[in-house]
């Protein structure tokens, strides 16, 4: 495989699956509307968006593919009001997780599966803000008084900003497996990856 | 204007559609129809004049195809495109915007066209046409036929010379199908150059001064549309082809029906427009009965309503005493989808026709399977079948799964004549043990299965008759063969 | 229209911003809200924040949507001041943090519901093409909003298949549910999307000339209000991280 440069079928093809991606992504995301689920979005997300994901991959042939999905992903978050962390977090990520792919020339299938955990991870700039100066969030509401800031700070402590990110990575791992499998099962038979 | 040389071509991964060693010279202002079998070649031709082989559909090339001087092989697609504009077989898939505006304005944006010269290409394509009223529609919201037309608006405001046209009738009504005429005579007293591969015939007499028949890749004959109208009615059969007019068309013999069910309270409506009014209705038990009307007519809410599937829906069926309700109906319909693809599961033919199947059914399981010609096919993905393979497999779940009443909806859209006779076949094979509806517009279908003629028009029943030959005027007028 | 995620056409529409406009509102929104940045100093910046949306809804003529928000914020906001003294434990930490996270979340959001269902998809695509994004962003975005209601429509027709052959949760098919859904979708979406490919390539997609774009948008006075705004809101935060304020 050399380099090339993308052509119009590979945009399109980031766009379907950037479609179908994004539709999963907001069905969960419903479940989301109960805030203290909103931790589980980082398990359910990755499962089962590895789905789409896996046969996204065997259409990925050049680079930047999967960046610009990355990227598409981060934009439609700050349409949908969770801020620009997505976007920035999922242009390192996607970045990061092309390299990777790239590095087996877009053909080796448990680097497809790393590269999708890693890509996964642009869904953790979501949570960002809420680990983002939180000092300077709760000064406004001292009024609230200390309990209220307690309770906040212990629903979202410190240490679950890192693990939110392992958490991303390791279910988005589970989903790439699990995309694989169903990849073999059905996909390969009927034609299509 | 369009110089084809020797040239071959096989696709990478498949065998059908081949193309060998073809060499044809078509003028320009020409109006060329491409008929054939399935499989023919007829469509990869059209793909070899846009440029979509090879740049698209990868395969085995050799030969050359020169578009008023431009070798098509060698020249980008995007620069093909201002030379050669296609339309495809489905509405569905072959719009890139969400409104039409922005959809007509595709092309001409891609060539980097200056904004006040896209908008009066806009304007002027959309009054040819006749469709000044689609603009900034929602094209999600437009019926098969306007969706055709917004194609053949976009195109036509690239302004091109050559017009390629993939079967552009395989899912449009007739009124649809008068439009598309008019828009192809329009674009012919242009002095365009027209290419178009089609199975339904009887519509092109009009248009096309030049007929070549496609068998296995290479060309069979190529002669004026004179000689060809000129053509038998068992010629043109056995050559595969639809049919070219009316008249021959003959109705089957068919088995008298005594029982009926009646269907109660059939109204409903989205966002409070009436979709559906018919207060009863009393249809034959074990007849093939032809759904007809024009789009918009009601056909499909009608159906999905007979199978159950709209939850707000209140209206009953009562055969033999007994009154089914929604839910009931559920279990007692099936519906064979246009795109089959949308209810194949499973990932081998025999599980899918066990999916949901009726416990008692078990035995019957590879009785069903041969008799439906999959018994070979059994451990087969069911998407890796063929279109017509992929809907008996879904024939024959619903068979298993025990349903009684069969809903096919279009179910020879786009097919050949030899499929589209299959096709017919296996639905008279039901006559008389199971209750067949078919949505279709096709009358070559009808006549060949269906017993009964329910005609629907905004939302209600226009008329119902069994199919005879005293009431073929009532059937052939609708269909203005 | 279902599944569509901006609009398609310009009907009842009240006040038009520019859609960059709407951009730099999520954009300063999400910092100072959502990021929460706005410190001590700037917090009188947070009620005009929260405003926002309610007073934007209300432009665009979408009465029930800023009635909804209203209420929700005003409802987790007084719950937040009036049950924090007599809560502990466990019912404060549910309480508090649904609230809390809530009223973080929810003018963010707000503004979002705004800027999707007052924009289209050719405006935002056209503003895309403005801000001189690369056409290898736009392009897929633009298929992205045409799939979702294609994505929309045959999930709904899976849906129908399924209910007809008594596939239904529960059971034992419960874990194939998913399986059963998302095989038949992404098959169909996936040649729906190759036809589209090969359409969108013989007009002319993917050329190296500059694409034009004939949707119309621009500035006008209600925008340079809009900017002027936020522009003020970082003017702000600068002086404030500077140490001058």
């Amino acid at each position: 495989m050399k380099t090339e440069k993308l052509k119009g079928k590979d945009l399109i093809n980031v766009g379907i699956f950037s479609a179908i991606y994004f539709v999963i992504i907001m069905a969960i995301a419903m479940l989301g509307y109960i805030p203290i689920m909103m931790p589980l979005l980082c398990v359910i997300g990755p499962v089962l968006c590895g789905i789409p994901f896996m046969l996204f991959m065997t259409k990925v042939k050049k680079f930047g593919m999967i960046l610009i999905m990355s990227i598409i992903m981060g934009i439609m978050m700050m349409l949908t009001g969770m801020g620009w962390y997505a976007l920035v977090v999922g242009a390192v990520s996607g970045l990061i997780a092309e390299l990777i792919y790239r590095g087996g020339k877009y053909a080796s299938s448990k680097l497809a599966i790393v590269s999708y955990g890693v890509f996964s991870t642009w869904m953790w700039g979501n949570f960002l803000p809420l680990f983002f100066n939180p000092d300077g969030y709760f000064s406004t509401r001292q009024s609230f008084g200390q309990e209220y800031i307690e309770s906040l700070t212990n629903l979202m402590p410190m240490w679950m900003c890192p693990t939110l990110l392992v958490t991303c990575f390791v279910f988005g791992v589970v989903g790439g497996l699990l995309g694989k499998a169903l990849l073999k099962k059905h996909f390969k038979k009927a034609g299509i990856a | 204007m369009i110089e084809i040389q020797n040239a071959s071509f096989r696709y990478a991964n498949s065998d059908s559609g081949v193309l060998d060693e073809i060499t044809l010279h078509i003028k320009g202002g020409e109006c060329v129809l491409l008929c054939g079998k399935s499989g023919c070649g007829k469509t990869t031709f059209t793909r070899l004049i846009n440029g979509l082989i090879p740049h698209y559909y990868e395969g085995e090339m050799s030969g050359n195809v020169t578009v008023s001087g431009l070798d098509v092989t060698k020249t980008e697609l995007y620069e093909t495109a201002r030379l050669v504009g296609s339309v495809f077989q489905n509405p569905r898939s072959q719009f890139f915007c969400v409104d039409t505006t922005s959809e007509i304005a595709f092309g001409c944006e891609n060539l980097g066209l200056p904004v006040s010269e896209v908008e009066s290409r806009i304007q002027k394509s959309a009054n040819e046409l006749d469709m000044v009223e689609l603009l900034g529609r929602n094209i999600f919201k437009l019926s098969g036929g306007e969706k055709q037309k917004v194609a053949c608006a976009s195109v036509s405001a690239v302004q091109p010379e050559v017009f390629v046209l993939d079967e552009p009738t395989s899912n449009l009504d007739i009124d649809a199908i008068e439009d598309l005429k008019r828009t192809l005579l329009l674009w012919k007293s242009q002095g365009k150059t027209i290419i178009i591969a089609e199975h339904r015939l009887y519509w092109l007499k009009e248009i096309c001064d030049r007929v070549i028949y496609m068998d296995k890749g290479k060309i069979s004959f190529d002669i004026s549309m004179c000689d060809f109208t000129a053509f038998s009615d068992e010629k043109i059969r056995s050559l595969g082809l639809r049919t070219l007019c009316s008249d021959h068309l003959r109705i089957a013999a068919k088995i008298p029906v005594a029982e009926t069910m009646e269907l109660q309270n059939y109204h409903f409506s989205y966002q409070q427009k009436d979709a559906l009014c018919i207060d009863s209705l009393a249809l034959p038990v074990g007849g093939v009965i032809a759904v007809i009307g024009h789009n918009g007519a009601g056909k499909s809410t009608f159906s999905r309503c007979l199978c159950g599937l709209e939850k707000k829906f209140k209206g009953k069926v009562s055969f033999d005493g007994v009154q089914y309700t929604r839910k009931t109906m559920l279990k007692k319909c099936y519906m064979v989808m246009q795109d089959v693809n949308h209810q194949l599961f499973c990932e081998s033919v025999e599980d899918e026709v066990c999916l949901g199947m009726d416990e008692d059914n078990e035995k019957d399981v590879s009785g069903i399977l041969s008799g439906l010609g999959l018994a070979e096919l059994s451990e087969r993905h069911p998407m890796s079948l063929s279109g017509g393979q992929k809907q008996r497999v879904a024939i024959a779940s619903a068979i298993l799964a025990g349903k009684e009443i069969l809903i096919f909806d279009e179910p020879t859209s786009g097919l050949d004549f030899e499929h589209m006779e299959q096709t017919a076949r296996l639905l008279s094979s039901f006559a008389g043990r199971k209750t067949l509806f078919v949505i279709t517009h096709d009358p070559e279908l009808i006549v060949r299965c269906c017993t009964h003629i329910l005609h629907l028009e905004e939302g209600t029943v226009l008329e119902q008759y069994p199919l005879t030959n005293e009431n073929k005027a009532r059937f052939t007028g609708f269909f203005k063969v | 229209m279902r599944g569509s995620f901006l609009q398609v056409s310009t009907e009842h529409r009240g006040l038009v911003f520019d859609p960059r406009t709407k951009l730099l509102l999520l954009i300063t929104m999400s910092t100072f809200v959502l990021g929460g940045i706005a410190g001590e100093k700037l917090s009188f910046l947070l009620p005009c924040f929260c405003v926002l949306p309610f007073v934007l809804l209300l432009t665009a003529r979408k009465y029930k949507t800023a009635a909804l928000y209203f209420i929700l914020y005003t409802g987790s906001y007084l719950l937040n001041l009036l049950a924090t003294p007599h809560l502990t434990g466990f019912p404060a930490f549910l309480v508090l943090g649904c609230a809390g996270i809530l009223t973080r979340f929810m003018p963010s959001m707000m503004l979002a519901v705004y800027v999707v269902s007052s924009m289209t998809v050719s405006e935002f695509t056209a503003a895309m093409q403005r801000l001189h994004l690369s056409e290898k962003i736009i392009i897929p975005m633009s298929v992205m909003f045409r799939f979702f209601p294609t994505v929309a429509d045959e999930f709904s027709s899976i849906n129908a298949a399924m209910k007809m052959r008594g596939i239904a949760f529960g059971g034992k098919n419960a874990g194939k549910m998913l399986e059963y859904r998302l095989i038949p979708l992404m098959t169909c979406t996936v040649k729906i999307g190759d036809e589209l490919s090969a359409a969108a390539l013989t007009r002319g997609l993917g050329g190296t000339v500059k694409r034009t774009n004939v949707c119309k948008i621009g500035f006008h006075a209600q925008d340079v209000i809009a900017i002027l705004f936020c522009a003020g809101c970082f003017g702000f935060l600068i002086l404030d991280v500077a140490g001058v304020l």
